[in-house]
Order: structure tokens, then sequence, then C-alpha cells
């Protein structure tokens, strides 16, 4: 999303999706694992919205589709590529959307080539692609040419209808398993009734393309004219209640709170980390320093920004590498709190090994799950290992106070409803205890490396609150030591004079706790909810929602309007608050007319370039690196998505069979006795694994609530009815299903919501389960993640659970 | 109190079982062993201490997958089959239309198991007493909805009054059937009318369910002729011999009958067995 669009983040939420008029729900499935988002498409359905789902089984969430379509395990962007295509030769694109919006008039470098499945610039070496070549054409202003039609041979949109002219309805059928003529139905409704939004969970990104396959989402919705607009956009609906939250608090390893990119080894000073992220980062990223440092980050010590750790770049140390790593020795200590990483992660080979490998290990949950037993699993003799397991005891969710973001960015508020039971604890405590007596250990120490504990702005108080968290999100102003009131006191202020945790949670506390807020009116009927929680950023409800704009400022879909201009205030005005670069700029001016306005060109990116805007006409006289405003987000593995079979596949890339998977897939390669690749020959069938309504994730909770292990008592695997007599197995048999990995014996659903389907006119087989059990809890079972590889997405690093190649046979 | 209503719009139901849940908690029901039955369910039928679960039914023709989803629970019919066939007079109907069992009174001799045509009530030998949905009396008494229908999350139970939601009904309907022909309300006029308001995909015996339930004839025997004479002549105790032979004499028929003993689960009972 962030490539295309400039955040990354789900576009709409989900009240909004009332407003659809069409669903294409393709990687999620959104009955099972986020309920809630059928009470809004019920909605929908009621006002007679059609749905479209594409998945490999027919879900709950497929039972109540109009369209359902069953498709092969990570062949999304082949189907996709084709809808692109189709919507592409026969100029079903939304023409003023696509020339005013998009980057598609921007003219390409020539040098961007694509040839028999590699994109320019890829070094077979180090498997990782040099991205210089996938840039535009720049001008003497150093800003991008635009061509004066779509026509030209150079542009954006050439590049893209060249691209994808490769993939038709035949094509994607003979990969997908899709019928074409199902694929031209699903085309066509798709480009005819507007608005339509898409939905996508983790059946879209745990792929080796799964950043790709949510870029093709992208480049179809921007050729349709869908983002930016009630009832549009694409909805990523994140796995648990405070998924988005940790998102914004960088989760991910290679952020910083608020989406800044973390320091990496080469950046020395902030003007280094400036001259690879842009000018536009100063201001945040000090502000994060003095939300940590306070006046410890000042001028003089380049905002203490020495005090930041420093990424190697190198290594990528996602939470698969994570356990690589410490599978080779490299961790003394893992501070486990809340994961399940034994039941959780792809190839529990891995974990189980790496476990034995530390020193210590803590672990902070409700209940002793499978991780914080790994030593006494079934098998293992506790005297080989020589961790030593420390259990803390944690406070459940309705335990402690804090605040929750959904998928919606709605910052929510909420009080502790009851004591922590026994000896719990909130995780704040427990973290606010730990940290003050980590500082009192390193009292006095004069080493550069312990600077950053001794320095560090650490005030939640004697008893820690969350309020106060929060409150250091939102931020002060340093000068007077006041909260800032909104986002935009923060935008406004200078450099250095602003401490914000969380940039873009500025506004939250400022006049008082909104994400207390439980205002529940819609005065519009969209949906909107603005006096309910608060969104980041700024409380907008709809991002890009200036697209829903023509250029006069005027919305285009009058039965869902959500901002315009008002020529007599000389302002942008609306339901919800204006996604606009300034509220006084009007749509004719350069600033006004920009829709996508995080994106350095200011438009939506069908093309993902790399591309840095604001940097000199002239090279400086000091002749120092320059310092652009800000940089483009990049896709590791493309500008364009293409289609790659998953790292196990059944076939080959009928595209292009010498680079049949993704060149530059990170697959964990270090421990070959761990990883073992299964070959079609012996593994046959295509596994895919996902949860259940009645379990959540790892199960650690849910597995040891009664109520919850009635509904749903034992692991599975569902089968087609085919397979089933092929291989002499009826429902209720006892199977084992095996890879090159590991093996497990589970229960028999023998079903008609597999189908068997033809890939290049072959019989294939997709079987599915469910991945939420392990050894331990009150209802254990074997965990479906000793079959899964440990193959990850080379941009986002997220290991590919949904595909893989398995045996079955009756137990 | 006006006749309420809970209608199951099952063309929303999502199957995720929330509903049981909410149900257990509320009433403080424990949990049970269970396994799994057929496609996602896991409750055959209903027990002293499951009162509501889900059904699954899946069909598979002309290459396009239909997946009915079904709450099941008490109908709470307008004209009870339990009610009249309670020995110890502990079921009684509200005006709201609840079917509500007097655990007080109730004595466990199952009389309304063996007449209740979707099989609801069952026995707890060890307590010796009927349970069944009590539909959150309750609650509703105190102005709550039902303990499902507030947990329902895609919306696919609502309760209101029955003037109100009944027409309501009749216009998803209109809708449901532009797309499934064969849609249809069950309990519009079923046992007099239930509660529990139906819209189904499919006809009723496709979902395990009677086509048209009635009144069991024995039924009508006991409680119009056998109960008064037998009461006013020997006595309660040996009017309840009378009609246990009764019964006997008329349970061939209660099982031969498909749609009697054909009960919302029969089917599963069946692919269940195989465990």
């Amino acid at each position: 999303m962030s490539p295309s669009f400039g955040r990354g983040a789900m576009t709409n939420s989900w009240s909004d999706l009332q407003n659809a008029e069409v669903f294409l729900i393709g990687g999620s499935n959104c009955a099972e694992n986020h309920p809630i988002a059928m009470h809004w498409i019920n909605r929908a359905r009621e006002k007679g919205a059609k749905v479209i789902v594409v998945d490999p089984r027919f879900t709950r969430t497929a039972s109540k589709a109009d369209i359902f379509a069953q498709i092969r395990p990570g062949t999304d962007i082949a189907y996709l590529g084709a809808i692109i295509n189709y919507l592409l030769a026969n100029k079903l694109y939304d023409a003023q959307y696509v020339l005013n919006y998009t980057n598609a008039l921007l003219k390409v470098s020539p040098d961007f080539k694509f040839e028999a499945g590699l994109f320019s610039g890829f070094d077979p070496k180090t498997n990782k692609y040099g991205v210089d070549t996938w840039s535009y054409q720049l001008g003497p202003d150093q800003k991008p040419l635009k061509a004066e039609t779509l026509d030209d041979p150079d542009t954006v949109f050439s590049k893209l209808k060249e691209h994808y002219s490769r993939y038709s309805f035949e094509t994607a059928e003979k990969i997908s398993g899709i019928p074409a003529a199902k694929l031209k139905m699903i085309a066509d409704v798709v480009a005819k009734a507007k608005p339509m939004t898409v939905l996508y969970a983790l059946g879209m990104t745990q792929h080796t393309t799964g950043v790709q396959g949510i870029r093709a989402y992208a480049v179809m919705q921007l050729l349709l004219g869908n983002i930016g607009k009630a009832g549009g956009g694409i909805n990523a609906l994140r796995g648990e209640p405070n998924v988005q939250g940790s998102t914004d608090m960088a989760n991910l390893f290679n952020n910083l709170p608020g989406y800044l990119p973390a320091p990496i080894s080469t950046d020395k000073t902030l003007r280094d980390y400036l001259v690879r992220n842009g000018s536009i980062q100063e201001k945040p990223l000090v502000a994060l320093l003095k939300a940590w440092f306070g006046d410890q980050a000042n001028k003089d010590n380049d905002w203490g920004f020495a005090f930041l750790p420093k990424l190697n770049p190198a290594t990528n140390a996602t939470m698969v590498k994570v356990f690589e790593l410490m599978e080779k020795g490299q961790f003394k200590l893992l501070f486990n709190i809340g994961s399940n990483s034994l039941v959780s992660i792809p190839n529990r080979q891995l974990v189980r090994s790496a476990l034995t490998k530390l020193d210590m290990m803590v672990i902070s949950d409700l209940f002793e799950v499978e991780t914080a037993q790994f030593w006494r699993e079934p098998g293992v003799n506790p005297a080989d290992i020589q961790t030593e397991v420390i259990m803390f005891p944690a406070a459940f969710v309705y335990e402690k106070e804090g605040s929750l973001t959904n998928s919606s960015r709605w910052i929510q508020w909420k009080d502790a409803a009851i004591k922590p039971l026994g000896e719990a604890k909130p995780d704040l405590d427990m973290l606010d205890a730990l940290f003050k007596k980590v500082r009192r250990l390193y009292a006095g120490s004069t080493a550069a490396k312990d600077a950053p504990i001794l320095k560090a702005r650490w005030n939640y108080g004697e008893e820690p609150q969350a309020l106060k968290v929060l409150q250091e999100l939102n931020g002060y102003d340093e000068r007077t030591g006041k909260l800032l009131p909104t986002l935009a006191d923060y935008l406004k202020a200078p450099v250095g004079s602003v401490s914000t945790g969380c940039w873009i949670y500025a506004g939250v506390t400022g006049n008082g706790n909104l994400a207390a807020r439980r205002g529940n009116t819609d005065p519009s009927g969209l949906g909107l909810f603005n006096n309910w929680s608060f969104a980041w950023p700024g409380n907008i409800r709809i991002l890009y929602n200036r697209a829903s704009c023509d250029l006069n400022g005027q919305p285009v879909d009058p039965k869902r309007k959500l901002i315009w201009w008002d020529a007599a205030k000389n302002l942008w005005v609306g339901n919800d608050g204006p996604d606009v670069v300034d509220k006084t700029k009007a749509p004719d001016t350069p600033e006004g007319k920009l829709a996508f306005r995080m994106n350095p060109e200011g438009v939506g990116r069908l093309f993902a370039a790399k591309y840095m805007s604001g940097l000199p006409q002239t090279p400086p006289a000091d002749s120092l690196p320059v310092i652009g405003i800000r940089p483009a987000g990049l896709c590791v593995d493309g500008p364009l998505p293409e289609f790659y079979e998953p790292i196990e596949s059944p076939t080959v890339n009928l595209l292009h069979p010498l680079v049949s998977q993704n060149p530059a897939a990170l697959i964990l390669s270090g421990s070959p006795g761990i990883q073992k690749r299964g070959k079609p020959e012996d593994f046959p069938y295509v596994l895919t694994t996902y949860g259940v309504v009645e379990h959540f994730c790892a199960g650690g909770v849910t597995r040891n609530i009664p109520w919850l292990n009635e509904l749903m008592p034992e692991p599975f695997v569902e089968i087609s009815k085919n397979l089933a007599q092929k291989v002499g197995v009826k429902e209720g048999d006892k199977v084992e299903v095996s890879s090159a990995r590991g093996k497990v014996t589970v229960y028999c659903l023998v079903t008609d919501r597999l189908q068997t389907y033809q890939v290049n006119g072959k019989d294939t087989e997709t079987i599915g389960m469910p991945w939420s059990w392990g050894f331990a809890s009150l209802s254990p079972g074997p965990s479906t993640n000793e079959l899964t590889i440990a193959a990850l997405d080379p941009g986002a690093g997220t290991p590919e659970y949904k595909v893989c190649l398995v045996n079955l046979r009756r137990a | 109190m006006a006749r309420k209503t809970v209608f199951v719009d099952t063309s929303k139901c999502t199957g995720c079982k929330a509903c049981t849940v909410a149900c257990k908690e509320w009433n403080e029901l424990p949990a049970e062993k269970t396994h799994l039955v057929t496609s996602y369910q896991t409750m055959k039928d209903f027990t002293p201490n499951t009162w509501t679960y889900l059904t699954f039914i899946e069909k598979y023709q002309n290459n396009t997958m239909d997946w009915y989803m079904r709450k099941a629970q008490c109908f709470h019919c307008a004209e009870p089959a339990c009610l009249k066939a309670c020995s110890s007079a502990a079921i009684h109907k509200t005006d709201s239309g609840y079917v509500v069992i007097d655990q007080d009174k109730c004595i466990g001799c199952g009389y309304c198991v063996e007449n209740c045509p979707f099989g609801v009530p069952k026995v707890d030998e060890v307590r010796k007493k009927a349970y069944k949905c009590t539909g959150c009396i309750d609650r509703v008494e105190n102005n709550l909805t039902p303990a499902c229908v507030q947990t329902c999350q895609p919306g696919a139970l609502e309760y209101g009054e029955r003037d109100t939601l009944l027409p309501k009904a009749k216009a998803r309907l209109e809708q449901v059937k532009k797309e499934h022909a064969q849609a249809r309300l069950y309990g519009e006029t079923e046992m007099g009318g239930t509660t529990f308001l139906y819209l189904l995909f499919d006809s009723p015996d496709v979902y395990g369910l009677p086509n048209n339930p009635t009144m069991p004839l024995s039924l009508s025997l006991w409680q119009d002729f056998v109960r008064p004479v037998g009461t006013f002549a020997v006595g309660g105790a040996a009017a309840a011999v009378v009609v246990g032979v009764l019964g006997n004499l008329f349970k061939g028929r209660y099982s031969s009958g498909s749609e009697k003993r054909d009960l919302s689960d029969g089917s599963e009972q069946e692919k269940g067995g195989k465990r």
C-alpha cells in the first residue's frame, strides 16, 4: 500500500463497507477471521451490493458470495493481471482519474526493462535488485517528465499495458484454475459497478509475492478510480485487535514509530539519515528523539541521533530470521511477550531447535503456552535442554487500560474492567519495572552504549499510567510542556520545538482524551462516525479523500460526498476531514490537486518508481550528498506486480519457466537439515493453512476456553471428494499429512467445498488445514506449521504459510 | 406485553457460533465434550446443557456450492406441543410468545421431549428436569435483548415485536428470492406461528426440519380426553400410566412419520454415527 498510495494502512474503515456496491474479497475470510466485517457487508448486501469471493476454499465468507471462484493458492497476481489487462485493453478504466490522480502520464527511464521474468537490475549473486533503472525520466528541474498523452510509448501507462498484455484470461485460467469465463464475468462486474472495495488479509500477504499481490490490487483500484472514495478503497483487515496499533508503533523491524524508516549502520549522523530518507523525515525523527530523550536530545548532540540503534541492512531481521539467527546461537535471551512462536512460526523444527540454543527465555503470557513448555513437548527430553525458562503471568486485555488501534485507524481507549487476577501484571507495569531496574544497574556508567538507557525520558509515573504513554505519542510543545492540541500544531512547529512519540497520533489527546470519545451519531449516513474515538491522521476517516472530488473540487459521487471545496469560504470542507496538503489551497492550485500527498509525485503510483522529490537542480557547492524532500516507497522485487509460482509449487511458471519463483524471495537456507524442499513427484498436493472463527491465532488463549473448544474441538484436514476417493479415505478417518519437513495426523473432512481443478491441463488438488493447535492447553492437537516452509516475501518478510506441497494417506 | 419475535435471517448468518457461546455464558451452562460431526458442525443435538447450536448443511449441484448455516434452538411455538404434553403443568406460555419451563414444577417425565416436533427439550437424567432455550426471558423482561441476538455480529438475528418484524422478514424474503427462488419463511404459520421466525434458503427438510410440523395425535388424545377423565376419576398418577401406554402405541407412528422424528439434526446424527 505504501509504495502505491503513500501510507501503509487500510484506506477506508469497517463502517464504510456499507457504502460499497461490489466487494472483491480475495485473500480474506472475513466472516471467520474478522466477523465484524460481515455486519457492514450485510448492510451493503441488503442494499443490493454484490459480493465476489476468490479463495482456495469455499469458506464461510464464500457462503455469502454472489460469485465464488476457487483459486490455486498463490496465483492471485495471474488473475488480477488478467483483469488489469482487460481493463486496459478495453478502455474500462476511469480516464479522468488515471490522468489526474495517478502517475500514468509520467515517463519511465529507457533503461527499465522486463525480460524473461526478470526486471532490470537483478544481481544473481545476491538475489537482489538494484533499483536505479526503475526510475522516471527527469527534467532539468529534477521532476519527472510528463507525456502529453497516455499513448506515448515512454509513459507508465504504456509500460503497464505492455507488461500485462501477456496476461489473458486463458493464461490466467491455466495458472490459477479459475475458468476464463468466470474471470471475464468477475472483470465485467468489477469494471461496471462502482464503488468497489477490496478486502484482503493474510490470504494475500502470506506468500513470497505478498507485497506484489497487494500492489496488483492497488493498480486495479487506481485504474478503476476507486481509491479515496466512500465504499471503495483497499481494506487490509488487520489480524488482531491491535495489529494496526502495533504496526503504528513499529513492530516491523525496519520502522520506527509512525512509519519512520529505521536508521541503518551507515547513517553516522542525522544528515546521513536524511540523505537517504529525505528532509521530510527530519521533523518526525527529531520529535521522536525529543519524546524519548527530552532535553538530552538537542541541536548540539545531533538531536541524540547517536542514541538510536542502527540496523544492519544485510540482516533483514524479520521474525523468521530472528529464529534462524537464534538457531545459529546468536541470542542468549529471548523475551517472548504474547507470542506463541512454537505454534505460529513456519517450519516448527526451526523454532524447536532455536529455543534450545538460548541461555534463558522469559515468557509473558496468560497461559503456559506451547512455547513456554517447549522443553517438555512429547518426544523431547527435558534433561537435554539447557535453556532456563521464566514465566511472567500477564494481565488479560480486560484487566488493563490503554488504547487499541483498529483496522480503521481508530485509536480507541478502554478502561480496565477488572483488576488483574493473582500476580498478573499489565505489560506496561512489567516493562516499566524492568526498565527502572535495568537503569539502576547501569547507573554511573559512562560507556556510550549505555547512554540511551541512562538518558531516556521515562516518566510514566511511579505507578505507570497508560494515558501518559498515549500523551507522549500525541506529543508536547517542548517549549511550554503543553500537549500538542492538533496535528496541525505539530506540522507548523519548528524542528526540535516539539516532541511526539508517534507523529501520526498527534491530536489524539491534545484536547482531552479523544480516543475515549463514544459519540455514535453519523450525520452524513456514510458511517464516518467522526466523534467516535480518534482516527489517525488528524481524524481523517477515509484516506486520500481528495480523490473523491473532480478537478473543481466537487464530489464525483453525489450519493457519497466526503469532502468538497467551498469557494465562498476558500476552504476544503466536508463530512470527513479533508486529506489535502493545505485546506486553504484551491483545487486548481498545484497543491490543491494532489490526491496522494504522501507520495513524492502527489499521485497514486501505478508504477512504483524510484524517485526523490525536491532534489536541487545543480549539485551543491559543498559537494556533500544532497538531501531531497520525500522519497518514494519502493518494492524490492519490482515496480510492477508480476506472477511468480510459490516456492513449493506443483508446476512451473507458464509465463517464464526459467524464472519460475520470485527471484528475490528470502528462503531460509542456512539450515539445510531443517529446511528441506519438496518436489511435486513426492508431495503432489497443495496445502493451504488458515484460522477458523472458533479459535484465535495460535490458540494460546482460545484453546483454554472450554466454550470455544466445544465449538471446534480438534484440528482437521479438508479434502475434496475426488481426493478422498483417490487415496481411499472417508470423512472421520484419521489421515497423515506430510511435507518434506514433517508430518501430522489429523481428522479428515471430505467436502464439496474443495473441488479438483486444472492447472495447465493437469488435475490438481488443494487441501486445507487450520493451524491453531499445539501439544499443550485444554485442547491439544498437532501443529500444522510442522509442514509449512520458511520462505519469505522479500519486502515484508511474511512467510509463505499459504502454500506448500504435501502428501496425504490414511493414518 | 405484545408478541415478540426473533427473526433469524440465515442469508446473513456466517456460522460463527458466537450465539452458542453467548447462550452458554448468560445461562451459565458448561461446555461439553464434542467432536466434528459433519462439515463444521460439532454439536449433534440439543442437550440439557446445550440450548442452541449451529447446523451446517453442504449442498453441491450444477457446479454451485451452497453452505447453509442455521442456528437451532426452541422455536417457542404459539401452539406448543410440549406445553400440552407436560404432565406437571410446568410449561407455560407468556403473552410475549415465550414457552418457558418452570424448573420448580418440572419432574423430568420427558413427555415434552417425546412430543416436541423439533426435538428441542432434553431431560437431565440426574437432576430429573427438562431443559431448553428460555428465550432469555430473564433478559427480555428487563428490557435487554436475548443473549444470542445481542452478540450476533453479522446481524442475522433481530429481536422485536412480531408486528414489526414479520413485514420486515417478508420484505427481506422478496429480496433474497431474487437469487434464491426456493427461499421461504418458516415459523410464520407453523405450530401456530413460532417466536423464532426463520428465513431459509431452501425447503425445511433440506435443513433437517419438518416441512409441516404438527401436534402429535396422541397428544390431542391425552390433553383433550384422557387427562380430564383420568384426573377426575383416578388421579394424576394413574393418568400418567395411561398416557405412557398410549405413548408407546403411537411411538411407532412417530418414528416412521419422517417429519416428526426427523429433527433439525437428523441427517447429521446419521453421519455422526461413523465416529
